[in-house]
């Protein structure tokens, strides 16, 4: 088995995120809209940790802050204990954005290599040839090594972007609704095969996402955003064990932990 | 009765031959209707050369001419060969100059569409008074022809890309020199054929005038001197056929270059 992680990156701690007192505005048009609101979350190294919430809650907004991506107005976000900006310059996130987001001029293998090419100085040279091809096979991949993405269905096209993501070998793993625009059956099928390289992995995880089971089946720990600010309204863990199964959907439970995150859900909107 | 009503086996293959044979022979079809149409007409309405000549006989005047049409074919095919290629270099600097900073996007504008509204045609005089006789006035107008088309579409290209790929690229911290090479450029290639094809056909244009204005060769001049002399009236359609002839190579040429280079591209699928 090939290393699917950094090995300078195992022996130290997979990264965990703080957020404290973070707040966040966007002035559109005039119109000052405040997106998230005194947000206090510790995400542990290695944990899986969804974010949910109706839309415009700021859960893209709060993944991209815990990313580097945008800027906090107040409060700070500190990562493996240091600031978001320098962990995106050291290339520490493997980011998932909601579109498979592939380059239709590269092959689906040359499309996996693509985020261990750009910034080079930062030593994250993503993982090797042979644990790309690793990746591809895991997820089903293979036959299309040499297809343009064009040539793929949508489910497929998403598979080679997560594999892409796997293949930075990063200790942070930003997921922005990656399944929403799949079929219930293939985004039923893509949950396990996102767990199963995760658990090899041992990565930390933040999942934005929209569906209750999803966020259940997946997360440690469910993050639930309320609207208008955007805030944490709760925070629940969910007691399933791992590794997860299909049949685990069946368990008291998970349905425990949908109820829960839909109550959590109702009260935060009221 | 027959194995036909069998519901559990494929109906029999329909044939393609005669309808692939048809899609194949198509374009002969059109380009020979057109001028058998041409000389039939002609015929029947008996027109003297002067006013319309038939297309075989202009075919004839050329297969006899073919080191005179061959060597003013060859300085027009240049002029207009090199303006197209100054016209792209300069069309992709500049774009990618455009795509990097808003304020030069802002301020290039204007400048473009001064180009674009300016008939170019009226430059040529201009160039002639700064390069005199020589290739360069020639050049130099097929290149203004050809260069607003790039300019257009290389900035398009290199603009509009995907912002999600754009901010999935920024992720991993990429510079913009990165982001140029890896995200923008791949992302212009198809605006850039698709504009090398219009810029084909004004390079050409562009030769043509320049040499109408001061030349004594190309093909343009051919025909300047061609409709002067009603002698030579031939040679004026001569130049014609010979410039259109001209024209189509260089879009099949490019055409077999885009094939090879966007073989991704949903463009290609057709093939």
């Amino acid at each position: 088995m090939h290393d699917l992680i950094d090995p300078e990156l195992t022996a130290e701690p997979r990264g965990g995120i703080q957020f404290s007192g973070v707040s966040k505005w966007f002035r559109r048009k005039g119109q000052v809209i405040h997106a998230l609101s005194r947000i206090d979350l510790d995400i542990e190294p290695g944990s899986f940790v969804s974010l949910i919430g109706p839309s415009g809650c700021g859960k893209s907004t709060l993944l991209r802050l815990a990313g580097g991506l945008l800027d906090a107005d107040r409060g700070s976000v500190v990562v493996e204990g240091e600031t978001p900006a320098e962990a995106l310059a050291r290339k520490h996130y493997a980011f998932v954005p909601q579109q498979p987001a592939l380059m239709p001029w590269r092959t689906v293998r040359r499309n996996v290599a693509l985020l261990g090419e750009t910034n080079r100085s930062a030593k994250m040279r993503g993982v090797s040839a042979d644990a790309r091809l690793e990746l591809i096979e895991q997820m089903g991949l293979t036959p299309f090594l040499e297809s343009y993405p064009r040539e793929l269905s949508g489910g497929m096209q998403q598979r080679v972007s997560i594999a892409r993501a796997f293949a930075l070998g990063a200790p942070l793993m930003l997921m922005d609704e990656p399944f929403s625009a799949l079929d219930e059956i293939t985004r039923a099928d893509m949950r396990y095969q996102l767990l199963e390289l995760w658990e090899r992995v041992g990565c930390t995880v933040l999942f934005v996402t929209h569906s209750i089971p999803e966020a259940v089946i997946l997360s440690d720990r469910v993050v639930v955003l309320g609207a208008r600010p955007g805030r944490i309204t709760d925070i629940i863990d969910v007691g399933l064990a791992r590794p997860r199964s299909e049949v685990m959907e069946d368990l008291d439970e998970f349905h425990a932990g949908v109820a829960e995150v839909r109550q959590a859900l109702k009260q935060g909107s009221a | 009765m027959t194995s036909f009503d069998d519901p559990d086996l494929p109906p029999p293959e329909p044939s393609h031959r005669l309808r692939s044979f048809l899609l194949t022979v198509a374009p002969v079809v059109g380009l020979v209707s057109v001028f058998v149409g041409w000389e039939a007409y002609v015929r029947i309405m008996d027109l003297r050369p002067l006013t319309l000549p038939r297309p075989s006989d202009i075919f004839l005047h050329v297969l006899d001419n073919p080191g005179f049409y061959w060597e003013n074919g060859l300085v027009t095919f240049q002029e207009a060969a090199i303006g197209f290629v100054l016209a792209f270099l300069a069309a992709v600097v500049v774009a990618s100059v455009m795509a990097h900073s808003r304020f030069m996007e802002r301020a290039g504008l204007p400048v473009i569409v001064l180009i674009q509204s300016t008939p170019i045609a009226v430059l040529v005089p201009v160039f002639l008074l700064w390069f005199g006789f020589s290739p360069w006035p020639k050049i130099l107008t097929a290149a203004l022809f050809a260069w607003v088309p790039f300019v257009a579409n290389a900035l398009t290209g290199l603009r509009a890309i995907d912002p999600d790929t754009h901010e999935l690229l920024r992720s991993t911290n990429a510079s913009s020199w990165e982001i140029f090479w890896r995200l923008r450029v791949p992302h212009a290639l198809p605006y850039l054929f698709s504009a090398g094809r219009i810029c084909i056909g004004l390079a050409l244009v562009g030769a043509v005038i320049g040499e109408f204005f001061n030349s004594s060769e190309g093909l343009g001049n051919a025909a300047r001197v061609g409709q002067s002399q009603p002698a030579l009236n031939q040679q004026l359609w001569g130049s014609v056929f010979v410039l259109a002839f001209v024209g189509v190579v260089a879009v099949l040429i490019l055409a077999t270059i885009e094939r090879r280079v966007l073989r991704w591209h949903p463009s290609q699928s057709l093939v």
